[in-house]
């Protein structure tokens, strides 16, 4: 097994995509529940200290990623190393590797501290050590005074917070997150996210989050890997996830997006020239490379990249307000566009501005912003 | 009322049983108050003296025999029913859950007799058990199993497992496996995580079966009566013996009501006990 971590390793630097050593790497980790594949060959490199977010749908096979990570499950194929040692058959005790689970799961027979100190005791830390870093790991969290509770005396955040000290006293190697913020009401949620972030930040500790909600994903992860039917469709910076989606299932799936019906006009290099309707539109022509000049591609564009213009304005869609929307901080219009789209066009007018000038019934016409604009090879909605 | 109107109808059956339990539970407290007249069915004036005589050694010691009786029986169908009841919730294999379900289940419906007639198969000097350990060389001749306390327990233990293997399994069902899966991620390995979480987590069940175990040994009468042979004298066999053979109705009756009380105060310390565990439990 040695031999084969050194052979691992050494294949690693040949190829020398990474500089430092990834804290976890998956190498073609594939998955299956009897015929069907939860997860199909995973490959994925997260860096030390890298919040890395797994975003999908329910049954995407994020969760049966990280419990592969966690050891919880056995891999069917391909290897997996933390922090550069193979683990793919180490049982979860010995992988050092700290989890909060959507229930947080805190030993409901045991006290704040104690639930704290489990690992610390399996580690055979000694009395006073382990009395001062429970403090420590409670101190981080904010829960100082909360030891001798008892789980069911907390709150849903404050269970959280013991969770996370529980996790993150043992000084894990991976810090995993199962949906940890899904059982929080949404006000919580929020400064949760924010505690969270800073508190691993402050630590460095290398995370992987769990999660099938866009907005944590996008907010706090250094990169996302979007899942879909077990497989990863996109690794990348939120912002590249949100601007430059690398098909149809992570444009839909990661923030709204309008499909307009489109058609290839012109192909130089890495640009891409689309119309819609009398509008010409810049794109990125890898993601439509099988289409040819003149065949209909879908083009995606955020509804904050739409904005209203007067009927018959140059380079604009002709379209009738259906529907409007009051957000508080923007107004979204639903807009009939017949020919340019199959569906109602949504459009985020920031203010309130919207509200009056649009109202439901009028005819407006429709600019698309030159930024971020995708196109896909026609398809059905995924 | 009007929300639930057959509500009444519903519960009458049970009520009519109640009426009917609590008028016989009467009927053997006034027997046991009342004085016996040897070779006479009839009794004749009220007395505490049924009582005073349970105080005498011979029948003490069938009070104190029957609470160990049932203390050791429950002891033992604990530890075999546990890892059974375990495999049974925790098991992935389908064949194996079946297999440990009809083992496990089955002798609830056979009956006390006839499983009881079982082992004095088993049990016997020419049995099945001595005769196996007689052909494989491990004894030289007979050990006597058949009317000991020892026989009297390993044929209630099996008599008492169905229902033992049922409540630790409802208890084991209801441990949720994250609380197992947080303590191996936080480096407990499989002794560590069983001794700490799931052991501590099913202590209701265990609390439950083993007073359940307790009771309902307390009860039994075919298995000592047969097994035991009359060596192995526990308060029903004797309230037997007093009842039918002596026609001795008032002790009997004198018996029954000590032998329940017993076992009802013995049931409530156990839940006393349990109570904390039981607590906690509600709230996982």
């Amino acid at each position: 097994m040695l031999m084969r971590t050194n052979q691992m390793a050494a294949n690693t630097s040949v190829a020398g995509s990474d500089k430092a050593r990834p804290a976890v790497q998956l190498d073609g980790v594939t998955k299956r529940f009897g015929d069907s594949i939860a997860l199909h060959e995973a490959w994925l490199k997260i860096g030390s200290s890298e919040f890395m977010t797994l975003l999908g749908p329910s049954g995407c096979g994020k969760t049966t990623l990280l419990n592969l990570v966690a050891g919880f499950l056995e891999a069917d194929g391909g290897e997996i190393f933390i922090e550069g040692a193979l683990v793919t058959e180490t049982p979860p005790h010995m992988r050092e590797i700290g989890i909060v689970f959507q229930n947080y799961a805190l030993f409901p027979h045991m006290s704040v501290a104690k639930n704290v100190a489990y690992g610390l005791k399996t580690r055979g830390v000694d009395k006073k050590e382990m009395a001062r870093r429970v403090d420590d790991a409670l101190a981080l969290v904010k829960l100082t005074g909360f030891s001798d509770r008892k789980p069911r005396q907390l709150s849903g955040g404050q269970q959280q917070r013991v969770a996370l000290a529980r996790a993150l006293v043992i000084k894990p190697k991976v810090l995993l997150l199962d949906e940890p913020f899904s059982a929080l009401d949404k006000n919580l949620r929020g400064s949760m996210q924010v505690e969270l972030k800073q508190i691993q930040r402050e630590l460095g500790v290398t995370t992987i989050f769990v999660t099938h909600d866009q907005g944590e994903a996008l907010s706090m992860s250094d990169r996302i890997a979007v899942m879909s039917a077990g497989r990863i469709r996109q690794i990348a910076a939120p912002d590249d996830i949100y601007r430059r989606p690398a098909d149809r299932f992570v444009a839909s799936f990661v923030g709204d997006a309008n499909v307009l019906n489109g058609r290839l006009v012109e192909r130089s290099g890495d640009a891409a020239v689309v119309s819609i309707g009398d509008v010409r539109a810049s794109v990125p022509a890898a993601s439509i490379a099988e289409v040819s000049i003149g065949g209909s591609v879908d083009v995606f564009v955020r509804p904050e990249h739409l904005s209203v213009t007067s009927r018959g304005a140059s380079g604009s869609l002709p379209g009738t307000v259906t529907t409007q929307v009051f957000q508080g901080g923007h107004v979204d219009l639903y807009i009939d566009a017949p020919g340019s789209a199959r569906d109602h066009i949504l459009l985020r007018s920031p203010g309130i501005a919207a509200l009056s000038s649009c109202p439901v019934g009028a005819e407006i016409g429709l600019s698309i912003g030159s930024d971020d604009i995708v196109a896909f090879p026609p398809g059905e909605a995924p | 009322m009007n929300t639930r109107p057959f509500l009444g109808w519903f519960v009458s059956p049970a009520g009519l049983v109640a009426v009917a339990l609590v008028a016989a539970m009467l009927a053997v407290f006034q027997y046991s108050v009342r004085a016996y007249i040897p070779g006479s069915l009839e009794v004749s004036e009220f007395t505490w003296q049924n009582f005073a005589a349970m105080l005498r050694p011979l029948y003490a010691l069938a009070f104190w025999n029957t609470v160990l009786l049932c203390f050791e029986t429950a002891v033992f169908t604990l530890i075999l029913a546990y890892p059974l009841a375990y495999a049974l919730v925790r098991t992935n294999s389908s064949a194996l859950r079946s297999f440990i379900l009809i083992v496990s289940v089955t002798p609830l419906f056979l009956g006390e007799v006839v499983r009881t007639y079982s082992w004095m198969i088993v049990l016997g000097n020419n049995g099945f058990l001595n005769t196996l350990l007689l052909k494989l060389g491990l004894l030289d001749r007979p050990v006597q199993m058949m009317f000991t306390a020892g026989g009297v327990v390993a044929a209630l233990v099996h008599v008492t497992m169905p229902i033992m293997v049922i409540m630790l399994a409802a208890a084991l069902s209801h441990i949720d496996r994250n609380y197992e899966k947080a303590a191996e991620s936080l480096g407990a390995g499989p002794v560590r995580v069983f001794l700490t979480i799931t052991l501590p987590l099913s202590m209701p069940g265990i609390v439950a079966g083993f007073s359940t175990a307790f009771a309902w040994t307390f009860s039994a009468f075919a298995t000592p009566q047969l097994i035991g042979g009359g060596r192995v004298s526990t308060v029903s066999t004797l309230i037997y013996q007093l009842g039918f053979s002596s026609f001795n109705f008032p002790f009997a009756a004198s018996l029954s009501i000590i032998g329940l009380a017993l076992s009802l105060a013995v049931v409530a310390l156990l839940k006393k006990a349990a109570s904390p565990l039981e607590r906690m439990a509600a709230t996982t």
